[in-house]
């Protein structure tokens, strides 16, 4: 048979052609998706799959611990636990009631948890944004990590947390860290920085914080989809950061406590400020400010109740007093009127001054001494604390020849001093203290100065303040034969090792312009101040010299916040103690007393309890221990 | 004897076909090396996946595995080329009758796997019923417009031959196979037009198809509806419903021009890729392979279209032409979903890749299907059929 010739109507050759060019514009579709997946946006998916199974964790880094100059460990750190979320491992979905659930867990307030992820998801969800904001218990680091697949994206770490060995004690200089904010973060974004850092908030952890913080560490892990950890890939181990040794003695710091916390408990003082130094260095032996907080309660994660009840106790628990308060100096000022007349040349040591009767008159105004001396020269007159004698050389008196030395040489000796500025000491919050002069009146209250107030100036009232420090350190130049160092806490730093990394090297802020004869008369009337025994110290064991003061500040009464009496009266002693018992400027150490509503006595000296305080420290310390009492005295 | 519309009457009389050598060489060349070459690719995309996905246990079982498929669908196609097509036509009742069978059993006594039941097993393997189901299926739809193609434009046409899909489509539905089941639709509307169906008659059922559309969204389960919202906005839920999508287009992107490297993918082997060796292998080839594998995979399956369209332009009979529009719609269909799923163009579908996903049913049908494609072009020639 022949081959069929059969219509071939069945083929359809534009349908043919159609089909074909939909399936080729379809395959053109699907070529130009990949090139624009792979090579447009190849990048962005190539960090996407790093991201993906790569997780950079920060290793945190230990921060250095505290010690004081004799190796006595005041700050170091204890294992805790730390509660942080990694943003993309948790589902936007079920983020609100992860949030919830370590809320209750961690007791924080679930908005700001939410929030705190959110903002990481925002910053860069593949890091870890720490949740807790103080350490969690086992139980509850146990609880989590058991239970993971409710609490999707929540890791769990060790972290060690810092523990104030002494808390109260040395919470004032210490200080204490606390969460890194938000500002702080950009402010310093070179600095390496983790948003989940602890960063020193005050004391001697702010001021110190270079030193103290470690260097973090970084550990690139890669993961499964399920989150397990396959491998590390890389890691930089952390650094931990540098060991502070303090200038601080603790066994001083300890006498000065137990003495200034038994005043309180016995009602003598509701609060009291001790600080010693060498006044050859400016090196702080010790440094007490009462009442103090626990800056341990900071570390654990404050509650707002705390918080709210340091801030509204009148007696402001959370300032160092040693710096960060004024007190008008009473008495021990007089140390700053005699050396303005003695170096101004309007007196010598041998200018005398009949007190011939408890007050004197001056346009119409009486001006009272706290008995009638008779007549007295400089030493006499600063043994005795006569306040005559000090009116007279500072502003003069009816009937005595005496040249006044006046307001503005007081103020500029007083500024030579050290007196109306910071001193440096390196804590945050030093105070400056007020050192007035007539043109400081006259654009502070708009009225010209009165002789009343050169009077009262030239004994340390009126509108004279200063901070402990200040008073101190103005007595170690004198101490020392006259240089005004500047304070320090800071003895040096060690790394972990070991190895002294920076050590901390006197600093003279000035040499005073002033004879040193003129300052021997000066340490003569102080150690004369104890033998005539105007601060009178039986039995004394050591040749201490020193100078009182008393001064009416405030309100004298109800009661502070602890519910003790309001006395209105505070005591300074301020005092130093050379290596021999003469007027050399040899002294190694110095120390300041105040106590803040002291009893109220007839007599200046009477109830001063700084003094009792400042003899039984001294001979306690200086006494108590062979080695001590050979640096200090010969 | 009649069958679901078929009769068995106009059969062609295979008995006077006897293949010779001399026909060798009618064997469509284009076809047989772009066959060869994506088996070939199959397999090193699978030695690839495998040795990636440590978690699916030893990659040399996978490769052998593939290989012995391989093997066993290059037997198949030379088997089902040596017979003349015009048998599947004369036994499309039977074998129509076959293939609802086996997806009835198929739900009876199927495996159940990852919520499907899918899977019957023979001879110790298992089998995935609704893969054969998808070239049986060509071959009774091509009989049924061939018998028909001279009255190809009556609505009752294209109505009867819905009728005959209609039971298949339900039961793969039913398994559920979302994807094999839109396989089958993809085949019906590619056969349908180049048979020559009135245009107006197909876009009357996709305008049903649209109407109907928020019924059949009803009827869709909880996850497939999640898959195709999930395909509109995939980081809406990136750990859920969009993960898979959003793992897929970083693998792909992250493949970049000239990818990773065999085995050096990241994606699959962490598991951040899911179901790597089949719904989603597009994207581990893009990652190990990049762009250029990409276009590569394309390239072949144009060679690979093109030449089954001239088969069936070049055909004898219109059996033959409709069985060739058959296999194209279903290889392009299931190309254009696969990788258009993979790289976030349409919504997920669990429809395999032929050829490059890892799965022995899948590569037998297809293989089946080419082999009747071959023996399409080995008799196109008339005047070489004995008489």
């Amino acid at each position: 048979m022949m081959s069929q010739e059969r219509p071939r109507a069945f083929i359809r050759p534009y349908r043919f052609i159609a089909v074909g060019l939909v399936v080729a514009f379809l395959i053109g579709v699907l070529t130009v998706r990949l090139w624009d997946l792979q090579l447009v946006q190849g990048q962005h998916y190539r960090s996407l799959a790093e991201g993906n199974r790569l997780l950079r964790l920060p290793v945190a880094a230990d921060r250095g611990i505290v010690i004081d100059r004799n190796g006595k460990i005041l700050v170091r750190n204890i294992p805790g636990f730390a509660v942080s979320v990694v943003p993309v491992d948790l589902p936007r979905a079920r983020e609100a009631a992860v949030a919830l659930g370590l809320a209750a867990l961690i007791g924080r307030d679930p908005v700001e948890v939410l929030k705190a992820i959110t903002d990481q998801r925002t910053r860069n969800p593949y890091e870890p944004a720490k949740i807790s904001t103080k350490p969690v218990s086992r139980d509850v680091a146990l609880l989590l990590a058991e239970r993971a697949e409710v609490y999707p994206g929540v890791r769990i770490d060790a972290e060690s947390v810092r523990e104030y060995v002494e808390g109260p004690l040395y919470a004032p200089i210490i200080g204490y860290t606390g969460p890194i904010t938000g500002d702080e973060l950009t402010a310093k974004a070179d600095q390496g920085y983790l948003p989940t850092d602890q960063i020193g908030r005050t004391g001697l952890e702010w001021e110190y914080e270079q030193y103290l913080r470690g260097q973090l560490g970084w550990r690139e892990i890669e993961r499964d989809a399920s989150q397990r950890e396959v491998r590390t890939l890389s890691q930089t181990p952390s650094q931990p950061g540098g060991n502070v040794v303090l200038t601080i003695d603790d066994r001083l710091q300890h006498l000065l406590a137990n003495e200034l916390n038994a005043g309180v408990t016995a009602d003598a003082f509701t609060q009291a400020v001790a600080i010693a130094m060498n006044p050859q260095t400016g090196e702080i032996l010790a440094m007490v400010s009462t009442p103090a907080y626990d800056n341990n309660v900071f570390q654990r994660g404050i509650t707002q109740a705390e918080l709210d009840a340091l801030n509204k106790d009148d007696r402001h628990p959370l300032v160092n007093k040693a710096v960060g308060e004024i007190y008008p100096p009473g008495s021990t000022f007089k140390m700053v009127t005699a050396l303005s007349a003695l170096t101004a040349g309007t007196a010598t040591r041998n200018t005398v001054v009949n007190v011939s009767s408890l007050s004197i008159s001056v346009s119409g105004t009486s001006f009272f001494d706290w008995r009638v001396h008779g007549p007295l020269n400089l030493v006499d007159g600063y043994a005795h604390s006569s306040d005559i004698y000090f009116y007279t050389l500072a502003g003069g008196s009816p009937l005595s020849g005496v040249q006044p030395v006046g307001p503005d040489n007081i103020a500029k000796y007083a500024r030579m001093l050290g007196f109306g500025a910071p001193t440096g000491i390196d804590l945050p919050g030093e105070a400056p203290g007020i050192m007035p002069d007539p043109a400081w009146k006259q654009a502070t209250f708009d009225e010209p100065w009165s002789i009343g107030n050169t009077y009262q100036e030239a004994i340390g009232q009126g509108f004279v303040a200063v901070t402990p420090m200040q008073l101190l350190n103005a007595y170690a130049a004198v101490a020392n034969g006259g240089t005004l160092y500047v304070p320090h806490l800071l003895k040096e730093v060690d790394d972990s090792q070991g190895n002294v990394v920076m050590t901390k090297q006197p600093e003279v802020l000035r040499k005073l312009a002033m004879s040193a004869e003129d300052l021997r008369t000066i340490r003569e009337g102080a150690r004369k101040v104890v033998t005539s025994s105007h601060a009178p110290m039986p039995n004394a064991k050591l040749w201490i010299a020193g100078k009182t003061g008393t001064a009416e500040f405030g309100n004298s009464t109800g009661r502070d916040s602890a519910g003790r009496n309001k006395l209105g009266f505070h005591n300074w002693f301020v005092s130093f103690l050379p290596q021999k018992d003469n007027t050399d400027p040899t002294a190694q150490i110095a120390m300041v007393v105040f106590t803040f509503d002291s009893s109220r006595g007839l007599c200046e000296t009477c109830l001063n309890p700084a003094i009792a305080i400042s003899q039984r420290v001294y001979e306690a310390y200086v006494l108590g221990d062979p080695a001590t009492k050979a640096r200090l005295i010969q | 004897m009649t069958a679901g519309g078929i009769s068995m009457a106009r059969a062609a009389s295979p008995l006077h076909d006897r293949p010779t050598f001399r026909r060798l060489d009618l064997v469509d060349p284009y076809l047989l090396i772009a066959t060869l070459l994506l088996m070939a690719y199959g397999l090193v995309i699978t030695y690839s996946t495998s040795y990636e996905d440590v978690a699916a246990g030893d990659p040399t079982q996978f490769i052998l595995r593939g290989a012995i498929f391989t093997v066993l669908g290059i037997v198949t196609m030379v088997a089902v080329a040596y017979f003349d097509y015009a048998w599947f036509g004369t036994f499309a009742p039977l074998l129509y009758l076959v293939t609802l069978g086996l997806l009835v059993l198929v739900l009876l006594i199927g495996h159940n796997v990852l919520g499907g039941q899918r899977w019957i097993t023979i001879a110790g393997q298992k089998f995935q019923v609704s893969e054969f189901a998808k070239v049986l299926m060509i071959v009774v739809l091509a009989k049924y417009f061939a018998d028909r193609h001279d009255k190809i434009g009556s609505p009752l046409v294209l109505g009867g031959a819905l009728v005959l899909l209609g039971p298949a489509f339900a039961l793969v539905y039913r398994q559920p196979d979302l994807g094999t089941s839109l396989v089958f639709v993809g085949i019906f509307f590619g056969m349908a037009y180049l048979a020559g169906a009135r245009p107006w008659q197909l876009a009357s059922l996709v305008a049903v198809g649209i109407g109907a559309f928020p019924l059949i969204w009803g009827l869709l389960q909880g996850y497939q509806k999640s898959r195709l919202t999930a395909f509109l906005d995939p980081y809406a839920d990136p750990q859920g419903a969009g993960w898979n999508i959003i793992q897929s287009l970083i693998a792909i992107g992250s493949g970049q021009a000239t990818g990773k490297g065999l085995t050096a993918g990241t994606q699959s082997p962490l598991g951040y890729l899911p179901i790597a060796e089949s719904d989603f292998v597009f994207a581990g080839l893009a990652e190990d392979l990049g762009f250029v594998g990409g276009v590569l995979l394309f390239a072949l399956y144009v060679v690979l279209l093109v030449a089954t369209l001239r088969i069936g332009f070049r055909s004898r009979d219109p059996f033959g032409t409709f069985v060739a529009a058959g296999v194209f719609s279903m290889l392009a269909f299931q190309l254009v979903v696969n990788v258009g799923m993979a790289m976030s163009l349409m919504p997920v579908t669990g429809i395999p890749l032929p050829f490059i996903s890892h799965g022995g049913s899948s590569l037998l049908s297809i293989c089946m299907a080419l082999g009747i494609l071959q023996s399409i072009s080995m008799r196109r020639d008339a005047s070489r059929l004995r008489s």
